[in-house]
């Protein structure tokens, strides 16, 4: 054998804060995309992230287990510096409703494919003597993550479609990368570009049967014929605030309770849509989102049908959010 | 982000329409109806694999919740955890397939929280009690009666699916007895408040007296007895269940 073959750029030592680091990277990961489920509004985005928290785990535990191999104890992360830890905190700063795309971007365009340049490059360096007990948790975390990025730029596309959304992604895309820069990447000490968009290599055909297949959005032409042509002449009625046009499909003794569920979103009402439709035995619940100049919202109204057509018979006011706020 | 969050930071698409699960029983029962769908017909049918497929994306959201909220649990207890939430993710697949072979759609019948609303527990202990032996029991019963339902129908495409499902609850289970052991030991308080804490919820979920000991063709719901024996249950929590079953006569 050559000596040259025995040749290594990593110590021992220097191999396990490495790991310690990429363990920080993918236990972070883990714990924030499950955190993130449960806020994230879109199912796409929501089964993305539920689909990878495994994968990440699984990173995660594969790395904590080489520890002891290298001499260090099992299971450990450690942040390679304190931007490190800042970057975390940056991208896991997005938490509202309207902030999926933002969560999306973080892991799916700069953390995950910064995570596969890495990979690649250890992989690169890495003795094929002595040190393949780590290359292949790098070839495998390497190939998972190069999917999931590819999974997250399917999803980033279909949910981030406008002009303004892609300003949002590329501005917060920039924030990310600059803050990961100051930390020298998970690591603390990657050299050349953060992201090497050549080592993604992944095609989005190629992941799209790892992704759940979302239902399509919802259409209002699932209402009974009878229901839209009431529901649309009392959605008219609200825009034009013709108050006895809308108490005209009110049941009398419901009138007060269903003034009062509309009464912050009169004034100013600018549009109305229908976004949902959910039955409950013969009744059915509407579900309305009214914009505003000032104030928007979402109400549930309740129809039930009479021998005189279709009558509302409740409403509650669901949530309400400025109008600079609506989707 | 917080830990744990408020329970009405649960986000869900517009399509959606959120109602308390008693509120829809009530309205149902004042138009002559059964208060959960009986599984009568495939309307019924649809209406009950709507209701999982919303129970399975709480299941969902609670365990990666889980998976987030105690970073000082033990690693393997995480790693449970976030393999429970892509079982749980590939459930939501199975159902939204489901409800689109029964020719429904996602948001056609109101969707309750009640079952994030236990995924929320402030305790790890209480909520693998909760939701693993709690709410993942139920669904031991739910599927084992639904896969009768889909012999009986002659579905085989329902039958296959959820029992595949079936056989991962009965893993969630299994992670949840062990987990239940192991973060209360030596901590017999701790223990105490978290059987408790299922034992609120398997009275919850009797729905009613829905759920109920006997024969599928004669009970609305059976209570799984060898699901649940696989799954770790012991024949004195059985018979406890089937005892709280008796007690619930209202929803």
């Amino acid at each position: 054998m050559s000596s040259e073959r025995l040749s290594g750029h990593f110590s021992v030592d220097d191999s396990a804060r490495r790991i310690r680091n990429y363990r920080f990277a993918e236990e972070r990961l883990t714990r924030v995309l499950g955190g993130w489920i449960a806020v994230t509004p879109e199912l796409p985005a929501k089964l993305l992230f539920g689909r990878h928290v495994w994968d990440c785990a699984q990173h995660t535990d594969a790395w904590g287990r080489r520890l002891p191999e290298l001499r260090a104890p099992a299971q450990q992360s450690e942040p390679a510096n304190d931007a490190m830890v800042a970057f975390m905190r940056l991208l896991e700063s997005p938490e509202g409703p309207r902030q999926t795309l933002e969560r999306i971007v973080g892991v799916y365009t700069v953390l995950k494919p910064h995570l596969v340049t890495l990979y690649a490059r250890n992989l690169g360096a890495a003795n094929a003597v002595y040190e393949p007990p780590t290359r292949r948790i790098l070839a495998r975390c390497l190939e998972e993550e190069r999917r999931h990025a590819a999974a997250g730029a399917i999803v980033l596309r279909r949910l981030g479609a406008d002009s303004n959304a892609q300003h949002r992604v590329a501005e917060w895309q920039r924030r990310l990368l600059d803050a990961l820069d100051k930390a020298g990447g998970v690591t603390g000490d990657a050299t050349g570009a953060l992201v090497d968009e050549t080592l993604l290599g992944v095609t989005p055909e190629t992941v799209a049967p790892d992704l759940v297949q979302t239902p399509p959005d919802f259409d209002p032409t699932v209402l009974p014929a009878d229901l839209a042509a009431a529901v649309d002449a009392h959605r008219k009625a609200l825009e034009t605030a013709d108050a006895r046009g809308v108490m005209g499909w009110v049941a009398p003794d419901a009138q007060a309770a269903v003034d009062a569920a509309f009464a912050t979103l009169v004034g100013g009402m600018t549009a109305t849509r229908v976004v949902g439709l959910a039955a409950i035995g013969r009744q059915q619940m509407v579900k309305l989102r009214v914009e505003g100049a000032r104030v928007g919202g979402l109400v549930q109204v309740r129809w039930t049908p009479t021998s005189s057509g279709w009558r509302i018979i409740a409403a509650e006011l669901v949530s309400t959010e400025p109008a600079s706020a609506a989707p | 982000m917080d830990r744990p969050i408020a329970y009405d930071k649960l986000a869900r698409e517009d399509r959606f329409v959120r109602m308390r699960a008693r509120d829809v029983a009530q309205l149902k029962v004042d138009q002559g109806l059964p208060p959960f769908p009986d599984l009568a017909s495939r309307e019924s049918i649809r209406e009950r694999v709507h209701g999982i497929m919303v129970g399975e994306l709480q299941a969902m959201e609670g365990a990666g919740r889980t998976v987030y909220d105690f970073p000082d649990a033990p690693w393997e207890f995480t790693m449970d955890m976030a393999r429970q939430v892509w079982d749980e993710s590939r459930h939501v697949e199975t159902y939204l397939g489901l409800l689109e072979h029964l020719g429904g759609r996602v948001g056609e019948f109101p969707e309750s929280t009640i079952l994030w609303r236990c995924a929320c527990a402030e305790d790890a202990a209480a909520r693998v009690a909760g939701v693993n032996r709690g709410l993942e029991g139920l669904a031991c019963d739910v599927f084992n009666q639904l896969i009768h339902i889909a012999q009986k129908i002659g579905d085989p495409i329902l039958e296959k699916s959820v029992d595949y499902v079936l056989a991962d609850e009965i893993t969630h289970v299994r992670m949840g007895s062990r987990w239940l052991n192991e973060l209360t030991r030596g901590d017999a308080e701790r223990r105490r408040r978290a059987i408790e804490f299922q034992e609120t919820i398997d009275e919850r979920f009797n729905l009613g007296g829905t759920r109920q000991d006997g024969h599928h063709e004669v009970v609305p719901i059976s209570i799984a007895k060898e699901a649940r024996k696989l799954a770790g249950f012991t024949d004195e929590e059985i018979e406890r269940l089937v005892k709280s079953t008796q007690r619930s006569q209202v929803y």
